[in-house]
């Protein structure tokens, strides 16, 4: 088995952020930052960031800032949560949070929770518990968690929990692993992890292992590399990653790289892109891969980044 | 023609249109030539619609993205700027052909509800879900779509009469996409949205109405997530109103649950080895135990509803170690599926233990633990990290 293709990935993401022109990249315009964030967080967990002009990048994501505070998904789109939070994400990355109006951007993501203690994605209202971790993480890196009420925050989050220990996007919601990372990781950074039985949510997660080692994100599912992150990153949180099969993990992670061009796609074989090229290395680093840098499970940053944000140098 | 006005002409002449669809232009020139007749619109090579069936051909779908990008941009520019009413139509005719082939294009969703909200016309909220069914058509995965649906919704609470067939309507809709689109996360979780809106003979309704579905679906956990729904706002319409309710209506709702045990038993022993079945005979058995059966100290809920029977309990233990049995045996090493049954029938009385510590000693005396660790190593060995913690 060959290992990582580090070098054809690093190449991989830097073409595609040159390449503007064909429907695949243009579809995606609307969620630039996300690319972003996905794209330079790899670079990094690469080592190899310092290969970005970090001007240029600082200087279009505050051209995505709007008024009200929140960022927009690309220059010239609306702002929302989703965007807030990769455009934080992305100038932590490169220690440059400084050229944030702190408050500004937390009064926007405070002003986004409810009276039930969750979180809208924008002025127009849609309710999931992904925006509660959005708000949650955005605030502990911008350190300014007191702007909102925690614990009603935590409370709606336990009330979108399932029997089967997993959680979902509104009270009710079918349990899916990328709800459940952010369930999680949203009650680790408040504290409140002991809401969670964790051998009920871990047994719940270990059961999206399928034969091939690859992860599932909802039972009868095939197996997607992205869920590599979203269960693996939850597991770790609650302490069961014991649970599944690391090993075999690895392995279908790797089977996924495109060894000509760089990339890694949802299964071996398929197309590939930046969010799955991000959630296998994220992935890889979470199981300790070498020569990958170490990535925090429930901030979604390297572990150097948060230590700095946290600890200075 | 210019190609951005010919895609609107065509949406605008047929007002019907309810399915939109990208077509590779060697299947163009088939679908040209089939539709003999005059009832095709079709330039040859870019659109072809009949039947109010509309087909983009893939090839112009990007030039065209690119022109409805920039025809909206400017029109939402101009209508912010003067504020005037007459550029309204604009936005709205340009955001439409921009969302037929982006349909996660934010900005322009927001620029629909933005013109909506202003006029609060009930013939434009619901204009609204037909553009968002009709988006859906090509995009049947697309958050922005079924998010649009739920702000109607939200919008025409309380002022519009006609909400609860509405909802009966949504409920239809995603049956309808769920067909087409297996599995379908985005669609299930709007019927779960809806449920909180629902009366409760609409509940019953629509728990009678899916299980046709679901029983033809077997592995679609997303259906028998909703039915688990369903029958928890059952459950607790029943301990909140109960003083309200009929006298016969907690015996109602444990028929509801024992229905479900048997066509769900059924279900297990006609198709091998399903996943989805046998998690919902986990929450079915759970919620049967803690709220029913009458041997559990748990008396979270109306004491009312626990069956008064006294072996009860015993029966359903014994139930549920028979279909263990049945289920556990491998027929045929070489069938994949008898295996996977047998590992799910033990992991979910393992589970059943976990969660109802009174269940574990009632089934010791039954069955020998070791028993359940030795079949689990055998049939499902990839997970013995797992058995080795919980069994020891």
């Amino acid at each position: 088995m060959g290992g990582l293709a580090a070098e054809k990935h690093i190449q991989y993401i830097l073409t595609v952020e040159k390449r503007k022109d064909d429907f695949v990249s243009v579809v995606m315009e609307h969620l630039r930052m996300s690319g972003a964030y996905w794209g330079l967080t790899t670079l990094d967990l690469l080592e190899k960031l310092d290969t970005v002009d970090v001007d240029e990048v600082v200087s279009w994501v505050m051209n995505c800032q709007h008024e009200s505070g929140g960022f927009g998904g690309n220059i010239g789109h609306d702002p929302h949560i989703l965007y807030t939070l990769s455009a934080v994400q992305v100038l932590a990355l490169f220690d440059k949070l400084n050229v944030l109006d702190i408050d500004k951007v937390t009064n926007y993501v405070a002003g986004l929770q409810n009276g039930d203690g969750s979180f809208s994605g924008d002025i127009w209202g849609e309710v999931d518990t992904r925006f509660s971790y959005i708000a949650i993480c955005c605030l502990s890196i911008l350190r300014c968690l007191n702007k909102i009420n925690v614990e009603k925050a935590v409370s709606y989050i336990i009330s979108c929990k399932n029997l089967d220990g997993g959680f979902g996007c509104t009270p009710g919601g079918e349990s899916h692993a990328g709800q459940i990372f952010c369930c999680v990781a949203a009650l680790s950074l408040t504290g409140s992890l002991h809401h969670i039985d964790k051998d009920l949510l871990g047994w719940w997660l270990c059961e999206r292992q399928v034969k091939s080692g690859g992860l599932n994100g909802r039972p009868e599912k095939l197996p997607d590399v992205c869920y590599s992150w979203w269960v693996l990153s939850s597991l770790i949180m609650i302490d069961r990653v014991h649970w599944i099969n690391k090993e075999k993990l690895v392995k279908y992670i790797l089977d996924c790289q495109d060894l000509e061009n760089g990339g890694i796609s949802d299964r071996p074989d398929d197309a590939v892109d930046v969010y799955h090229t991000y959630f296998g290395v994220a992935g890889l680093s979470l199981l300790e891969y070498p020569g990958l840098k170490a990535i925090d499970p429930a901030y979604a940053l390297p572990v150097n980044v948060v230590n700095r944000i946290f600890f200075g140098r | 023609m210019d190609l951005l006005l010919q895609f609107q002409h065509i949406l605008q002449s047929d007002p019907l249109i309810d399915e939109v669809g990208f077509v590779h232009p060697t299947q163009f020139a088939t679908l040209t030539e089939d539709s003999t007749g005059d009832a095709a619109i079709s330039d040859g090579t870019t659109f072809w619609c009949r039947d109010h069936k509309l087909g983009v051909s893939t090839q112009a779908v990007l030039p065209l993205y690119n022109a409805a990008k920039r025809a909206f941009i400017a029109a939402m520019e101009e209508y912010k700027r003067l504020g005037d009413d007459g550029l309204e139509s604009e936005v709205m005719k340009h955001s439409k052909a921009l969302l037929l082939l982006s349909s996660d294009f934010g900005t322009a969703w927001n620029s629909r509800k933005l013109v909506v909200s202003k006029k609060q016309q009930l013939s434009m909220y619901m204009g609204e879900l037909l553009l968002s069914a009709l988006v859906l058509s090509c995009s049947p995965k697309s958050d922005q779509a079924w998010s649009h649906r739920r702000w109607v919704i939200k919008s025409i609470t309380g002022k519009c009469s006609a909400l609860q067939e509405i909802l009966g309507k949504e409920s239809e809709l995603v049956e309808k996409i769920a067909e087409r689109s297996k599995m379908n996360y985005r669609a299930w979780n709007h019927r779960c949205w809806l449920v909180s809106y629902m009366t409760r003979e609409q509940v019953m309704h629509e728990l009678k109405k899916s299980r046709n579905w679901a029983g033809l679906h077997v592995a679609d956990n997303c259906c028998f997530h909703y039915r688990r729904r369903l029958m928890l706002q059952i459950l607790k319409d029943s301990t909140c109103k109960l003083e309200n309710a009929s006298p016969g209506y907690s015996v109602e709702v444990s028929e509801v649950w024992k229905e479900e045990l048997d066509w769900n038993e059924m279900l297990i022993n006609r198709y091998i080895g399903r996943e989805a079945l046998w998690l919902h005979r986990r929450f079915l058995s759970l919620c049967w135990m803690k709220q029913f059966a009458t041997n559990l100290h748990d008396v979270s809920c109306h004491s009312d509803l626990k069956i008064s029977t006294s072996d009860s309990f015993n029966s359903f233990i014994d139930n549920e170690l028979h279909l263990l049995n049945s289920c556990s045996t491998i027929l045929d090493n070489d069938f994949e599926d008898f295996q996977a049954q047998a590992t799910y029938s033990a992991t979910y009385i393992l589970w059943l233990t976990k969660q109802i510590p009174e269940f574990w000693s009632e089934f010791q005396e039954k069955l020998t633990i070791g028993n359940l660790k030795t079949m689990l190593s055998k049939v499902c060995p990839e997970r013995s990290f797992l058995w080795d913690s919980l069994i020891d």
